[in-house]
């Protein structure tokens, strides 16, 4: 058994941890929320330079060979700075379907990705159709035209071309469609934790490619398994954040004649936010250290239903023991709970995944 | 003991109904379902409709022209108004500072401002907490100095709510700082519009202005409108405070919003099948419905209590914790029921310039949840509440 990081982890950590800690403080991430794409080109190239965009594809696809670990730590860093670059969107999901897919050319759509020239969103869910992955409406024809509504397509307004996923015949695939494709429209808008995503309508839209038609379902499954890993490695450096920033606050602020953080009943709120974080962050390092899948996908399951959990405990505390300060939009600690809140929902609630986690 | 309303009862809930129906103004009614900002002309037309009809003062003695009902009159009344989903009544004036001044104003203090209160002709703002002075309000350092006839106030407010929109503001502010801190501290009248006074909103996490900061640079205002004793206030802030968490803890709102919950779910799907058969939704909603007719019958017997002459004491406490916990549970499980559909921002009241495909409903739901963080901090920490409760009630 090891429970430690190689020291080229360690690396990637400290590269990551620099570049939001020196280049990504409050302000800056306030500045890429209110900008129009949601976030800053500059950063994104330096993602792109870093190497970091080609950590989880394999050499001949022109990555790092990167694992899970790796990119868990990268979210964790991201977390402490809740980074609103649209890693997850483009690395994690579109990059996972295109890395497990068998389109043609994916060689060279995943060259731009990982160099940043080109952004790519996956679309799957679908208004009001809940987190099965199999339950959508969206048609992929056998002449490759696609129909459907999809939504919350994660950095849609910035993305170049779309992965949806659809039915096609008695099965599945995904359409790769061009962000100008004849009968596609794109409603683009900012989520609550300040990320962009958008819907798709897409009618009667030829698909530049269709690809996965045997095993679309299974490539998305173990696409979003890994994106959850991501989420809730994010979630855990946002959690460790919040209680710090928590000790923090109710250290300099006194009433009643002493600094908050000396009230008992205050810090054992705070000691329980630490032990959340602490134990969700164990549980995290079970599933990174479990080999055999069909264990690891229950244990992904079970993750996302803690994190869903500790993250909103962990994110609401924070807030509340910072008082009317930390409802305010210039306090930075309201928006870590809008991203838990975020991430508690995405993919699936801590109900649903306790069901999934009952049922494998 | 009897829960079932008299015949009575039952035919003054006909007449809430009917006066609802008739006089509730229709284009309000509509925003409120959608969900939509109201502005402050519509917030002071829905007063003035109550006023008109003599039921703004439910709360109110009967020689300052309140209604007369008893726990039960005003307890259907609530319900109704909630029910029908009408905008609650901003408590500033008519819950909160009415209730210091017909019991501790002049004779011509009451003159002058419960009737204008009771006909919402004055909309008032609350000035108590101070950037440094929040739980430990009585720390408070907005300062005021007798010259003459005037008092002159310099210093600073926060979280005044909707005082963008108010004409008048009661502020605690402190005449003598040589004792302990309770003391010297006075309660004093403001009018707005008095030159010095100035506005300025405070963005909350939701994306909303709601709250303010209020800043006084040598206001002047008649002594005249000190209530009670200079170096008295902080008797009145706290006699005020009972009143104000009384009134917070919002039951029939959330028996609306629940009900709407559990009819909403039976479309929603999560898994496979729809959230109104799935056993965790059943079951947190029935443990929300049950806390909740706990809290409503708690709200009973301070009503109750009330109508006997006695002031809402420490107890309120109890509700205020309570209250706004479950108003904070609902607002959860809202965002929760809304799945991904609740992620689309539009700003606090929804989009008004692109159409996106989550219903409106779930995609206000998120910035609800957020803008209800505010409800365990304000009218006094819920930990306050406790340290409270601790002391009046329990004694230790």
């Amino acid at each position: 058994m090891n429970l430690s990081y190689t020291d080229e982890q360690n690396l990637l950590r400290d590269s990551v941890s620099k570049f939001c800690s020196s280049d990504y403080d409050f302000e800056t991430r306030m500045k890429s929320v209110d900008s129009e794409s949601g976030h800053n080109p500059e950063h994104w190239k330096l993602f792109a330079e870093l190497g970091w965009l080609a950590i989880p594809f394999s050499e001949e696809l022109g990555g790092l060979d990167g694992d899970n670990v790796d990119l868990s730590l990268v979210f964790e860093e991201f977390g402490k700075s809740i980074i609103v670059e649209p890693y997850l969107a483009n690395v994690v999901l579109a990059g996972g379907v295109l890395k497990r897919g068998d389109l043609e050319n994916k060689t060279q759509i995943l060259e731009e990705l990982i160099s940043g020239t080109k952004q790519i969103s996956l679309a799957n869910y679908e208004p009001n159709k809940g987190y099965n992955l199999d339950n959508v409406d969206c048609e992929i024809g056998s002449d490759g035209v696609v129909n459907g509504t999809k939504n919350t397509v994660l950095n849609a307004p910035n993305a170049d071309f779309f992965l949806v996923f659809g039915r096609q015949g008695s099965g599945y695939a995904f359409a790769l469609i061009p962000k100008d494709a004849p009968g596609l429209e794109i409603v683009g808008y900012k989520t609550y934790d300040g990320f962009v995503s958008g819907d798709l309508k897409l009618n009667k839209c030829k698909a530049e490619a269709v690809f996965s038609s045997t095993n679309a379902l299974e490539i998305l499954d173990e696409t979003i398994q890994e994106a959850i890993v991501c989420i809730c490695s994010e979630a855990i450096g946002a959690m460790e954040k919040c209680y710090k920033l928590t000790i923090e606050y109710t250290q300099q602020r006194e009433q009643f004649g002493q600094s908050l953080s000396k009230f008992q009943a205050l810090q054992h709120r705070m000691v329980d936010m630490f032990m959340e974080t602490e134990f969700t962050k164990s549980f995290l390092l079970k599933v990174l250290a479990t080999e055999d899948a069909s264990e690891r996908t229950k244990l992904i399951y079970g993750l996302k239903n803690q994190v869903a959990k500790a993250g909103k405990k962990v994110g609401e505390e924070a807030v509340q023991l910072h008082g009317g300060m930390g409802v305010t939009q210039e306090m930075s600690v309201g928006h870590y709970l809008k991203r838990l809140m975020v991430i508690s929902h995405l993919f699936g609630s801590s109900d649903y995944f306790l069901d999934k986690y009952i049922d494998s | 003991m009897d829960l079932n309303f008299s015949k009575e009862d039952l035919a003054f809930r006909d007449e809430v109904k009917e006066f609802l129906d008739k006089e509730y103004p229709k284009h309000i009614k509509q925003k409120m379902e959608n969900g939509d900002e109201l502005s402050r002309e519509e917030i002071v037309e829905w007063h003035k409709c109550v006023a008109k009809k003599g039921w703004m003062g439910h709360s109110w003695p009967v020689e300052h022209g309140g209604t007369g009902w008893d726990a039960t009159k005003v307890y259907i009344y609530l319900r109704e108004l909630a029910l029908a989903g009408c905008p609650t009544f901003v408590p500033f004036g008519l819950q909160m500072v009415a209730p210091v001044i017909w019991t501790f104003g002049s004779d011509e203090q009451k003159k002058k401002f419960l009737p204008r209160i009771l006909n919402f002709d004055d909309w008032w703002c609350q000035g108590y907490s101070e950037p440094g002075s929040g739980s430990d309000l009585a720390s408070l350092k907005c300062k005021a100095v007798r010259e003459g006839d005037e008092y002159v106030i310099n210093g600073q407010k926060t979280w005044t709510t909707l005082g963008q929109h108010a004409d008048w503001i009661f502020v605690l502010v402190r005449t003598d700082d040589s004792g302990k801190k309770q003391e010297g501290i006075t309660f004093i009248l403001v009018d707005m519009k008095t030159p010095g006074v100035e506005v300025k909103p405070i963005i909350t996490i939701d994306g909303d202005h709601e709250v303010n900061e209020v800043w006084f640079d040598n206001v002047r205002v008649p002594a005249e409108n000190v209530v009670g004793e200079e170096g008295q206030g902080w008797t009145y802030a706290k006699f005020l405070l009972f009143h104000e968490r009384s009134s917070i803890a919002g039951a029939p709102q959330m028996r609306r919003a629940i009900n709407r919950l559990k009819n909403k779910a039976k479309n929603v799907y999560h898994g496979s099948e729809p959230l109104c058969e799935d056993k965790n939704f059943l079951s947190k909603v029935a443990q929300f419905e049950l806390d909740l007719d706990a809290l409503e019958m708690t709200e009973l017997r301070g009503l109750a209590a009330m109508r006997e002459g006695k002031s809402p004491g420490a107890e309120s406490s109890l509700l205020k914790i309570k209250g706004t916990e479950l108003q904070q549970r609902i607002s959860t499980l809202a965002v929760e029921v809304s799945g991904h559909d609740a992620m689309p921002y539009g700003g606090p009241y929804g989009f008004s310039d692109v159409e996106v495909a989550a219903t409106k409903d779930a995609q206000l739901s998120a910035p609800k949840y957020l803008n209800f963080r505010k409800v365990t901090i304000y009218g006094g920490t819920n930990e306050i509440q406790k340290n409270i409760i601790a002391k009046a009630v329990l004694g230790i």
